[in-house]
């Protein structure tokens, strides 16, 4: 056995091994590459009208996914919707590991009085509907894409915070906590320095994980109408103006649909995978 | 037992009360009244005197307290987009089509959901496994009004074997009730095939395979029966769900439910149907939840017998 066979090694080889999770990464990765050339690889900005007179036409070799309802490039349309969708899946995981690390760190060090607290406060959010809420806070807010992201790093944090929490309490009682503890190093210090760098691990994965259930968020807000606004391209919207079309022009439903579908579905699976590679004894939870 | 079912009650009054506060506050704050509409405008000293007439002019906690003392007494007030009846005898209007698709789904989806499972854990890492986990991952992660989408598209608008939506004849029912059957039977799946997975590393298991018991009494009086217990307590908290899961159901096939008063008692500012439904949603979660606590509780030695959970 050589050297560099780090526990980062055998990580990598078990998410090398599962093919589900190797493919829908790869399938994430076009997805983001998409997103980000977006303006290159798209003959018209996601607002232009430039196709006014061909109004609803369907998939072809100069529209690849038809023409909107507005005439606007339906692909065009696509590849922004995924610009929107994942940088609001990706800013909500992010806020949701800022508020949840350090409540499920608190918590599992401290034990007791706070632990208390924190499990109160994520009963809280266990019964209230998020949906119910996102519309209530979406009123309140008028809508659009930072209420989003707070919305959904609102309900999101609940599970980085759990992961957390079960981490640090589990390790909260090993020797090397103790031994810090004995050296004099205070509490902040040894969350920091200590615990997080040992649950590195399931915030990886709370972090992936969180990022479906943003975008899935802000589909159903979006598809309600009280998301992301017109004429900011959002798969939620396109479906649910899609729905109207259903009927003779197909197209306008099902490639939001399958878009959304698809980015969704590669997300988890490649948290999964994650998961499943950096925490063998989790696998298939 | 007593003391830890005390605890729970306590704990879960004050949340609830906790959510009360915080919704009526967010709900006053949304800016605009009930009767803000552009389509019937009214002079403001009409709508000074409706205001006064509601009640809505007094102190926020005052109407907070007259509230919560009518709700005390199952008294939910008149719904202002509605006003010849009282929010309960709109619940009572509004519900049932609601409590028919989402009781459907969970009855039909939940089970199946199970089987499925199980069939996954015993034929692990087989063709059987892998379907049922790629159905389970794609109920789970699909966003059910996408999973309507498709069913309206293929059976309704290619095969045109069942209507589109509505909800007069029963054959209109079988759609959403399909789509709605979708996210039990995916949570299920899942959830069994893994807490089955887990029992079955268990020693106790071995054991009863080196005293040489019948895989199928292994497997039925014993593994299912422990794997069950996180089942029990995750399935009357996804029952409430269908109150709000259903929103996107109703909404994709037109069904007559609640759904739609979700949305429009926001926009509408009608606060008390508002304030009715959130409080009536949270209630049930938290009922779901004591209940589920106490079940797993009593199914649990280690917490019948005083232990921690």
């Amino acid at each position: 056995m050589s050297a560099d066979r780090s526990p980062l090694y055998f990580a990598l080889r078990r998410f090398a091994d599962n093919r589900a999770a190797v493919l829908s990464g790869v399938v994430l990765a076009v997805i983001i590459v998409m997103a980000i050339i977006a303006p290159l690889i798209t003959p018209t900005g996601y607002a232009d009208q430039a196709y006014l007179t061909d109004g609803l036409a369907f998939p072809s070799q100069a529209h690849w996914f038809g023409v909107d309802d507005l005439g606007r490039d339906f692909f065009t349309r696509i590849v922004f919707g995924a610009r929107v969708s994942l940088s609001i899946g990706f800013a909500a995981a992010l806020c949701s590991l800022i508020i949840g690390i350090p409540l499920g760190a608190i918590a599992g060090y401290y034990g007791g009085a706070a632990d208390w607290v924190v499990m109160r406060l994520i009963e809280l959010f266990s019964v209230v509907p998020p949906l119910l809420a996102a519309m209530l806070l979406g009123a309140l807010t008028r809508g659009g894409f930072v209420t989003i992201v707070v919305i959904a790093s609102l309900f999101g944090w609940v599970q980085v915070c759990l992961l957390v929490r079960a981490q640090v309490k589990a390790l909260r009682e090993k020797e090397f906590v103790r031994a810090a503890q004995a050296l004099g190093a205070s509490p902040g210090y040894i969350i920091r320095r200590h615990l997080i760098p040992n649950a590195i691990s399931p915030i990886i994965v709370g972090f992936v994980l969180a990022i479906p259930l943003a975008m899935m968020l802000e589909a159903s807000l979006s598809f309600l109408g009280i998301g992301v606004p017109p004429p900011t391209p959002s798969w939620g919207q396109m479906i649910n103006v899609g729905m109207n079309f259903m009927y003779f022009y197909w197209h306008l439903a099902v490639f939001p649909t399958a878009a959304l579908a698809i980015t969704v579905l590669a997300t988890t699976l490649f948290g999964d995978g994650l998961r499943d590679a950096l925490d063998p004894t989790l696998k298939g939870r | 037992m007593i003391r830890y079912i005390l605890g729970r009650l306590l704990s879960i009054g004050l949340t609830f009360t906790t959510v009360s506060v915080i919704v009526f506050l967010m709900m006053h704050a949304v800016p605009g009244g009930p009767f803000d509409g552009a389509e019937m405008p009214v002079s403001d000293a009409v709508k000074a005197k409706l205001n006064a007439s509601l009640g809505l002019d007094k102190p926020l906690y005052v109407q907070y307290f007259k509230y919560m003392w009518g709700v005390l007494h199952f008294d939910f007030g008149v719904p202002f987009q509605s006003p010849g009846e009282t929010v309960l005898q709109l619940l009572a209007r509004a519900w049932p089509p609601s409590l028919i698709l989402g009781g459907a789904g969970v009855l039909i989806g939940a089970p199946l959901g199970i089987l499925l499972g199980i069939a996954a854990a015993l034929h692990r890492n087989t063709w059987i496994d892998y379907v049922v986990s790629a159905i389970a991952t794609l109920g789970m992660t699909i966003p059910v009004f996408v999973i309507s989408m498709l069913l309206i598209l293929v059976f309704a608008v290619w095969l045109n074997w069942f209507p589109a939506g509505g909800w007069e004849k029963p054959g209109s029912w079988v759609l959403p009730i399909t789509a709605y059957a979708a996210i039990p039977m995916a949570t299920y799946a899942r959830f069994t095939r893994s807490s089955m997975l887990e029992v079955m590393t268990k020693p106790f298991v071995t054991v009863l395979r080196a005293k040489g018991l019948s895989e199928r009494r292994i497997i039925f009086q014993h593994v299912l029966r422990n794997a069950s217990l996180p089942m029990v307590t995750v399935f009357l908290p996804m029952f409430i769900g269908t109150a709000t899961g259903s929103i996107f159901v109703e909404a994709m096939f037109r069904v007559p439910g609640l759904g739609a008063y979700f949305v429009s008692s926001i926009t509408l500012r009608d606060y008390p149907l508002e304030m009715a439904l959130i409080l009536m949603i949270t209630m049930m979660f938290c009922l779901a939840y004591l209940i589920s606590d106490i079940v797993y509780a009593f199914l649990n030695p280690r917490i019948r017998f005083g232990g921690k959970p």
